[in-house]
This record gives C-alpha cells, sequence and structure tokens, in this order.
C-alpha cells in the first residue's frame, strides 16, 4: 500500500473509532467502548505503517513540514490516549480524544498542507530533528489528554466523575510536562546551539514554548503548593493547551519566525 | 529583614512573577523586536515614541524584563534554601524517639504481632524492609525499638533541583551576555582573517554548494583551516549542523554571498537591427576596454548591483545580495569624449537595448555575470553555555525526580504486646503513587506475618 493509502485506511478507521465510541456514550451500550478503542488501535497500526512508508520513501524524519507534523501528533495522541486509557478506563475520554485525533487527520488530509516529499534543507540535516520534534509532539500529546479530561471535569455533573477527570489530566500534565520540557526546551536549546550556534534567540517560537512552559509550571504550583484542584487547575490546563497549540500553528502562520516550517 | 526573606520564599510571589513573565514575553512576541525606529513609527504612529520609551521594542533585554528575573532568581534561591534544611532532615535525618508518637497519625497504617522478643523481631522487621531496599535507621526507645525505613530519597529534591537548574541557566544567560564573543567572518575562497578576540586566525580552503538532484540546495561546505602563528592546525570542513571547535570558538556554517564588487561580465554589444554583428565583450566592474565601434572607442562598465531596485530620489541601490535583478551601469567613450551611460538588465534583455545611444546605434545586453561566493562563517564563543547544559541536566533530572522518583517512608515501633510476644506498628507515607505503596506496604505486612 502507498503512503497515502495507509493515511486513508487510519484516518477511515479513526472516523469508525469515533463513531462507535459516540454511540456507546449516547446509546449507553458501554461494550461498545472497548470496539471504539479496538477501531482506533487498528488506525494506528495503519497510521504507524504511512509514517514508516514515508520516512522510508522520503529518508528522513516524518515531520518536516506541516502535514508530517501534524499526523505524527495526532499519531501521538492516539498513543497518548491508549497509556491513559489503560490506566484509567472513562467512557468519556475515548470519544472526544478521538475526536481530537479525527480534526487532526482532517486537517493534515486537508489542501491547506501540502504532501509533497521536500528533501531536507541544510538546518534540518541533523538526528536532533528526531528528537527535538517527537518529544515535544509526545509531550503536547499529553497536554491534548489533559485538555479533554480537564473539559470533562467542567462538564461533569457528579463529584466521583470530576474527582477522576482531575485525575486524569493531572497525571497526563505530570507526563507531558517532563516530555515537553525535554523535547520542547532542553534539546531545542541543544540543537539551535549546535545549528545556529546560540542557544536561545527570543525567536517567537521559543518564546512561545516559554509561554506554555510557564503556564504548565503555574499548574503544577499552583496544584502541588497551594492545593488548587478542579475547576481552577481545569481551566489552567486548557489555557496550558492552548498556549501550546498557538506555539505549534500560531506562530507558524502568523508571526515570522526561525521555526516557519510549513 | 525576616518579612523581606518571608515574601521572598512565597510561592505566591513565584506565581506572580510567573504570570507577569508570560505576559511580557507574549507582548514581545507581538511587537516585533529590534527593529528601526522608522519601521515602528511606520507600523505603530504616535505609540511608537511610547514603545520606545518602556523598552518594547527590545523587551527581552529591557531592564523591567530582566528585574523581573532577576526577583524570579531571588525567590527561587530564598525557597529553595529556605526549604533545604526541612528536606535535607526528611531524607537523611536520623532517627528519634519522636518518630514514634508520629507512627499513628500516618496515612497507611498496620498493626502486627511477631514471634520473638522486641530486640529479635525489630531485627526481622530491619532485613524485611532492607530486601526491599529501604533504607534502615533504628532507635532503641524504654523497651522497644523505633524503625525509620526510606526510598528513593533523592525524591525529595526533585523541584529543588529544577529550581537550582533554572538558577544555572540564568547564570548561564548573564555569562553568555556578558563575556559571549560573536561576530560574521564573509569569506572568500583562500582568504585568511584574524577571528577577533581569538588570538588566531582562520583561513577559507574551499566553499562549494551542493544540490539535490531535484533542485533545492542539500549542503554549504567549507573547507576551513585554523592557523595558529600562521602555521595551520587543522583543518575541517563546516557544515550546518557541525560547526568547527577551536579553543572554545565555534565556527558555523551561517550564510553565504557573492562579492559583488568586482564581479566579471559579459556583454553582447551589436548595430541596432544587424543580429550579425554581435559581439561579446567581457570585462570588470571600474575596468574600461578598447571597443572599435561605429561611434565609439571604449568602452566601460561603472557599476554592477546584485538585485537593482529604485531607491529614495531614484537613486539606484541593491535591494538585496542575491542576483534577484542583475543590472550594470554601461558607458562608452569616443576617444576621451564621454557618449553615453545607460542601465542594462540581465533579466530583460530588451529593456538595455532601449539605453543604446541612439548616435552609436548600439544595443547593448548583460549576458553573463561571475562574482566569486563568500561563505559566512560565524564565529562564536560562549563561556555561558557550560553553565546552560549543566542547568538543563539538573531540570531534566530534577523533573525525573520530582515526577517519578516520589520518596517513600516507612516508620514502626517495635514493642512488647500485650501479654507474650511482640507487638509492632507500622505508619507509611508516599509522597506519590499511593496505590503502589499501598500495595507494597501489605506486602511487607504480610511476609512478615509469615515469618517464623
Amino acid at each position: 500500500m502507498t503512503e497515502s493509502a495507509l493515511f486513508t485506511t487510519a484516518f477511515a478507521f479513526y472516523v469508525l473509532s469515533t463513531v462507535v465510541y459516540f454511540g456507546a456514550l449516547f446509546a449507553r451500550r458501554v461494550t461498545w467502548g472497548g470496539k471504539g478503542l479496538l477501531l482506533a488501535c487498528a488506525g494506528f497500526v495503519f497510521h504507524t505503517a504511512a509514517l514508516v512508508v514515508r520516512t522510508a520513501a522520503s529518508g528522513h524524519a516524518p515531520f518536516t513540514n506541516m502535514y508530517e507534523s501534524v499526523s505524527f501528533f495526532a499519531w501521538a495522541t492516539v498513543l497518548a490516549f491508549a497509556a491513559v486509557d489503560r490506566k484509567f478506563r472513562l467512557p468519556h475520554i475515548g470519544p472526544y480524544a478521538m475526536l481530537i485525533v479525527v480534526a487532526l487527520v482532517a486537517l493534515a488530509s486537508s489542501p491547506l498542507m501540502p504532501k509533497e516529499m521536500a528533501p531536507l534543507v541544510p538546518a534540518l540535516q541533523s538526528y536532533w530533528l528526531w528528537l527535538h520534534v517527537s518529544v515535544t509532539l509526545i509531550g503536547e500529546a499529553f497536554f491534548a489528554l489533559a485538555f479533554v479530561a480537564s473539559i470533562l471535569y467542567l462538564a461533569a455533573d457528579t463529584e466521583e466523575k470530576k474527582e477522576k477527570y482531575d485525575s486524569v489530566s493531572y497525571r497526563a500534565v505530570a507526563v507531558g510536562f517532563p516530555l515537553f520540557t525535554l523535547g520542547g526546551l532542553v534539546f531545542g536549546m541543544i540543537w539551535a546551539f549546535r545549528a545556529w550556534g546560540r542557544y536561545w534567540s527570543w525567536d517567537p517560537k521559543e518564546v512561545w514554548s516559554l509561554i506554555t512552559w510557564f503556564i504548565f509550571a503555574l499548574y503544577l504550583h499552583t496544584r502541588i503548593v497551594m492545593s488548587w484542584k478542579g475547576k481552577r487547575s481545569a481551566v489552567i490546563a486548557i489555557i496550558g493547551f492552548l498556549a501550546a497549540l498557538f506555539t505549534y500553528f500560531g506562530v507558524n502562520y502568523l508571526l515570522s519566525s526561525l521555526h516557519s516550517y510549513r | 529583614m525576616r518579612s523581606v526573606w518571608k515574601s521572598f520564599a512565597s510561592v505566591r510571589l513565584a506565581i506572580f512573577l510567573i504570570i507577569l513573565l508570560a505576559l511580557a514575553s507574549v507582548v514581545g512576541t507581538l511587537i516585533p523586536q529590534g527593529r528601526s525606529a522608522e519601521e515602528y513609527a511606520a507600523r505603530y504612529g504616535d505609540l511608537a515614541g511610547l514603545f520606545a520609551k518602556l523598552q518594547l521594542t527590545r523587551l527581552y533585554r529591557s531592564s523591567w524584563f530582566l528585574m523581573l528575573l532577576f526577583l524570579l532568581a531571588v525567590n527561587l534561591t530564598v525557597c529553595t534554601v529556605s526549604r533545604l534544611g526541612p528536606r535535607l532532615r526528611r531524607a537523611f535525618g536520623s532517627v528519634s524517639a519522636r518518630d514514634a508518637s508520629s507512627v499513628a497519625a500516618m496515612r497507611v497504617k498496620g498493626k502486627l504481632r511477631l514471634a520473638g522478643p522486641p530486640g529479635s523481631a525489630a531485627a526481622a522487621v530491619s532485613r524485611e524492609l532492607a530486601a526491599r531496599r529501604y533504607a534502615v535507621r533504628t532507635a532503641d526507645i524504654e523497651d522497644g525499638t523505633v524503625l525509620l525505613a526510606r526510598k528513593r530519597r533523592l525524591g525529595w529534591f526533585g523541584s529543588d533541583a529544577v529550581h537550582i537548574g533554572l538558577l544555572v541557566i540564568l547564570a548561564g544567560g548573564i555569562v553568555s551576555g556578558l563575556a559571549g564573543r560573536r561576530s560574521h567572518l564573509p569569506l572568500l575562497e583562500g582568504q585568511t582573517v584574524d577571528v577577533p578576540h581569538a588570538g588566531f586566525r582562520i583561513r577559507l580552503d574551499r566553499f562549494e554548494t551542493e544540490y539535490y538532484p531535484q533542485g533545492g540546495v542539500k549542503a554549504w561546505k567549507s573547507t576551513v583551516s585554523v592557523l595558529e602563528n600562521g602555521v595551520p592546525v587543522r583543518t575541517e570542513v563546516v557544515v550546518v549542523n557541525r560547526p568547527l571547535v577551536h579553543r572554545g570558538f565555534h565556527f558555523y556554517q551561517s550564510s553565504y554571498g557573492w562579492d559583488w564588487q568586482s564581479p566579471s561580465l559579459e556583454i553582447v554589444v551589436g548595430k541596432r537591427g544587424d543580429p550579425s554583428s554581435a559581439r561579446s565583450v567581457s570585462l570588470r566592474t571600474g575596468e574600461r576596454v578598447a571597443f572599435d565601434g561605429p561611434g565609439i572607442t571604449h568602452l566601460g562598465v561603472r557599476r554592477f548591483v546584485p538585485d537593482f531596485v529604485l531607491g529614495e530620489g531614484n537613486r539606484v541601490q541593491s535591494r538585496s545580495g542575491e542576483p534577484r535583478n542583475p543590472a550594470a551601469l554601461v558607458e562608452a567613450w569616443q576617444g576621451d569624449e564621454h557618449v553615453f551611460a545607460g542601465w542594462i538588465f540581465a533579466k530583460f534583455p530588451d529593456f538595455g537595448e532601449g539605453h543604446g545611444d541612439s548616435r552609436s546605434a548600439l544595443t547593448f545586453v548583460l549576458k553573463d555575470f561571475q562574482a566569486s561566493q563568500t561563505s559566512v562563517l560565524e564565529a562564536a564563543k560562549d563561556p555561558g553555555a557550560g553553565l546552560i547544559w549543566l542547568g538543563c541536566l539538573f531540570i531534566s533530572a530534577g523533573l525525573f525526580l520530582a515526577f517519578y522518583w516520589a520518596p517513600r517512608e516507612i516508620r514502626a515501633v517495635v514493642e512488647p504486646g500485650p501479654g507474650s510476644g511482640t507487638e509492632a506498628v507500622f505508619g507509611g507515607f508516599a509522597a506519590k503513587g499511593r496505590d503502589a505503596f499501598r500495595t507494597e506496604f501489605e506486602d511487607i505486612c504480610t511476609s512478615l506475618r509469615r515469618a517464623p
């Protein structure tokens, strides 16, 4: 199968998974939830194959333009969701997490994002491309789950549910924050030093990563030291994910940056 | 003094500063940084003056932004120092009779009857905990023993390590800002230059650009030699992402360009309406060559620009260093008489023909231009970088410790029980992962119960 056939198959499975998940939710068929997960995993297998095929064909990491990186981000979000789902098994996380995945894959498929494989420009020819981008995006995938859990927290009607979503949100941040720090900031600084000779240039992408980092630092400090929980934490996690999204998309399209790889 | 210390030790201040820094950073990305005063005036009108006064146009180096960072550094230092003592005691301090009274207040609890006298029972408990990688300390109380068992003790210092890492990074930033040296070195092949502040020279031996078969640049490769006292000591190929490092100086492939001062040009001169008369002339800028044509005896090129544009007052400028719109100012003489001068364009040959002098009825076409390529290397010495990497190491290790190396603590009082035998009361604490800890705690109790 070609990369685009694999990618489209993955997309189809993700859509099916989302439909079945929402079916489980609204038709109150609990057993459908397991089928939703199975479909998501099937999509994940095809998606993985698509990324592998593209890597083999292009000869470089599958995140050098927006199509590739959004696709990888969607892939990482499925991965993060599967990890969280294995631990918590909450019926509402699946449908909404998969909704985000479907939105991302749809965005990647759209004509907004050219799919041509271009050979690597000199600045990207480094193994730090692998480390910096993949670890950052996996970290941000966990922020996406914290975002889903936080929204569900705000919408939940019982204390028991609220407590669970609050806990999922915190656990997702506890995984996402170290990964984001390591991949986005630490690896980013090391690579910047190797490629440009300066570890920090106050480039808009760097600044927005720092802002995102500040927001999640705020999340952790208010929570751990000042015992904030629940609503206020949920709001901070939501703002944090939106800042991460802006770092990812907004800087590329709205601000001029050294990082404008489209 | 005490209250100043206290307010700097507060997390509220840290939160306040983080919010201010985040908001300031947002502003810094909305207002482009470090542009010219004219650009700000054109973009913001009357506000430009206010922005300049508030240092919003160089925000990240402004005194107030640096002040916020300084306050954050003080806050981090005070927080870390004031918490370090209690934490060290908690992680490594000795056990005392007080720990016996605190067992009852712990969240995870257990009570066991153990065989043998209190002394040997306490030894058995000790062995069991040690086998599970707990560091056990004991103290004698009246007629029994109190045990304090701890593991993953470094976990107490995760957030401290992150905070120390941040301080080290801020220190690194200061060192970089004060002692960092950086210069752009545009080099022609064969050219040798002094590296500023370095005390040695570098020579560009060779510069080549590799292209992909489908187009696009694959690599810029500069072969660079380092010369100490005029003697080459090393030669390396510098490409993007692979700098040459010599005595603390890094040499980066930063960009490339051309030496447009005196490119060699090829100009085709012909009679108007007679293509067969075309003749090609090779010359450099500033050069005047003999040319035998109708009405002229000499030809010259006064000026060449790679990217022709008319600036203010119709002055000819080059918009960039790229050969996007190459143009040459051609002149012709008859004897000593200056006959004419006109611009001709490589990309618009027809336009150049119009410039031909009507008296001489000649046409000029800028056929080719060759300039030596320069490789622009960036020489940088950044003594702060080492501190940055050290800080990054602290932060990475600290985050791991803070999130995934949660300390566990078990306290036990082993005393003669009611009647015969020995009774042990356990209390446990885990900073995180309480479910996993509870499981371990119960395992410990079970295996002690089973012990003979």
